[in-house]
């Protein structure tokens, strides 16, 4: 494992480059934030938050709440007192109701281990570049989610025949004329009876910036799927209307120019994540002196499985079967791990590659979109070994 | 010796990346300049300077933003919206060096975790 001060103890005062001034920075300076609950965080933006784990803490298949992303579109609830906190469920149902959080406590929890990916992640990556939080592989995370299934939520209410969408809204606190963050998903994934209304995460409470005291999971989807600090859950007959329905969180239905403009009409939602991976250790941009290095990451795929990754040491001109870890649930990622003894001192780039149940693989370079989304290239590491 | 050199290579970083040093918490500047007042004023009453400094857009990319904070409330007198799109094109334009963010702060001791 490389550590900060190996890195520091490898690189001269001449020969640091741009590069690497960040992890350098972040860790000996004072330029730092206290954000209470998120430690060591990478800052894309304070107000509102937008924060990014760093590689280096992914060191575990479940993310530590402390290190676990925080992607908001607007303001965090400034207040939130659990004891006045209510649910609404209504909409296309039978029977519309309101729960307290101690009532919605006190139904049965399930916990799904699902791996929550902003759809933006790797956007930073993007040639030509596009607007948006420059993400960069961090805006990702695994967790332990666990509250009462959405189905069960949904069928005390009775929902009528005419009900085709769910859609969520949470407590978000919107400036000027910004439309609300509000989202909807089809019925059938609703009903799944995975899709929950979190109220923990890792086996305590939600924190507060990831959505306390609940939020829709909608398992192996992008993270815009499971909004946060949830407090109206309505049925519709149709997907929801607003800006991060549409123009918001939408592809391309045929792959574009790098640059090219598309219609609205050309565009579909944004809805499972894409199969990816990503190489924890070594560091992009350390040194070795040791040739002996155990690569190491993590591969998602969604709603499908990871069913092979490959580790690189060339570049991507030759590729190993890396093993897999043995932890492992239907929407989370998998730990691999590929053992490479360096033939010699020199320069090399580790490259990853995950395949998925249904044959899916990582294109070798970014797919271009208007808005950067599902950026699932493969990943690498340049790193330099001194023996 | 080593601690001298760690202190040495961060002096030097100090002066390369002045910037990276200016930064705060609240308030991160937007560059000087004729709309730096302006563009703070408008942008700033919904979200910190973080959102804009880290972009690299074209002109069109920056003009098609700027339009849209305005249809969501930014405050931009029309007639700076010309000058605040070339404010924003001329400093945070795709040939500026990549912007280097800040980290929220570890509880932990400062020392790197092995």
């Amino acid at each position: 494992m490389f550590s900060r001060r190996d890195f520091l103890r490898n690189m001269s005062g001449a020969a640091l480059v741009a590069s690497a001034v960040n992890p350098l920075l972040s860790w000996a300076t004072d330029a730092q934030i206290a954000i209470p609950g998120k430690e060591d965080l990478i800052v894309r933006s304070y107000r509102f938050y937008d924060l990014e784990t760093p590689v280096e803490h992914f060191r575990t298949w479940l993310t530590p709440a402390e290190h676990f992303f925080v992607r908001n579109h607007t303001h965090e609830p400034s207040t939130i007192d659990p004891a006045q906190w209510k649910l609404s469920i209504g909409g296309e149902v039978e029977k519309p109701y309101t729960l307290t959080l101690a009532e919605l406590s006190r139904l049965e929890t399930h916990s799904v281990v699902n791996t929550l990916e902003c759809a933006g992640n790797g956007r930073a990556f993007q040639n030509p570049n596009v607007p948006g939080i420059q993400w960069q592989k961090g805006a990702v995370g695994t967790g332990r989610f666990s509250g009462p299934r959405l189905h069960d939520l949904l069928q005390r209410a009775g929902v009528k025949s005419t009900g085709k969408h769910v859609m969520f809204r949470g407590l978000d606190e919107v400036p000027g004329k910004v439309p609300p963050f509000i989202r909807s998903i089809p019925i059938e994934k609703a009903m799944d009876s995975d899709t929950l209304v979190a109220t923990h995460l890792n086996g305590a409470p939600l924190p507060k910036h990831n959505g306390f005291p609940a939020r829709a999971l909608t398992p192996g989807w992008i993270g815009a799927a499971s909004c946060k600090w949830l407090t109206e859950i309505k049925v519709l007959e149709k997907e929801f209307e607003g800006n991060f329905m549409n123009p918001g969180y939408r592809m391309p239905n045929q792959p574009v120019k790098p640059g090219e403009a598309v219609k609205p009409e050309d565009t579909h939602p944004v809805t499972a994540l894409n199969v990816k991976s990503l190489i924890s250790s070594p560091q992009n941009g350390s040194t070795s002196r040791s040739p002996n290095l155990h690569i190491q990451g993590m591969a998602w795929a969604g709603e499908s499985d990871v069913t092979r990754v490959e580790v690189s040491t060339d570049g991507g001109t030759t590729w190993h079967a890396a093993a897999l870890g043995k932890e492992r649930a239907h929407y989370a990622w998998r730990l691999f791990s590929y053992p490479w003894k360096a033939p010699k001192s020199g320069d090399y780039t580790i490259v990853s590659r995950a395949t998925d149940g249904q044959g899916r693989t990582q294109p070798a370079t970014p797919v271009w979109n208007p808005s950067g989304y599902l950026n699932n290239a493969v990943d690498q590491v340049k790193i330099h070994v001194q023996t | 010796m080593y601690k001298l050199s760690v202190a040495v290579s961060l002096l030097l970083l100090a002066c390369a990346f002045p910037h990276i040093w200016a930064q705060s918490a609240s308030s991160p500047e937007l560059p000087a300049g004729p709309l730096q007042a302006k563009a703070t004023t408008a942008c700033a009453e919904c979200h910190d300077a973080r959102i804009i400094v880290q972009q690299r857009l074209s002109k069109a990319a920056w003009t098609k933003e700027v339009d849209k904070m305005v249809k969501w409330g930014a405050l931009v007198d029309p007639q700076d919206r010309d000058a605040l799109i070339d404010y924003l094109s001329a400093n945070f334009s795709v040939d500026k060096p990549q912007y280097v963010p800040e980290r929220s702060r570890s509880s932990a001791a400062k020392k790197p975790a092995k």
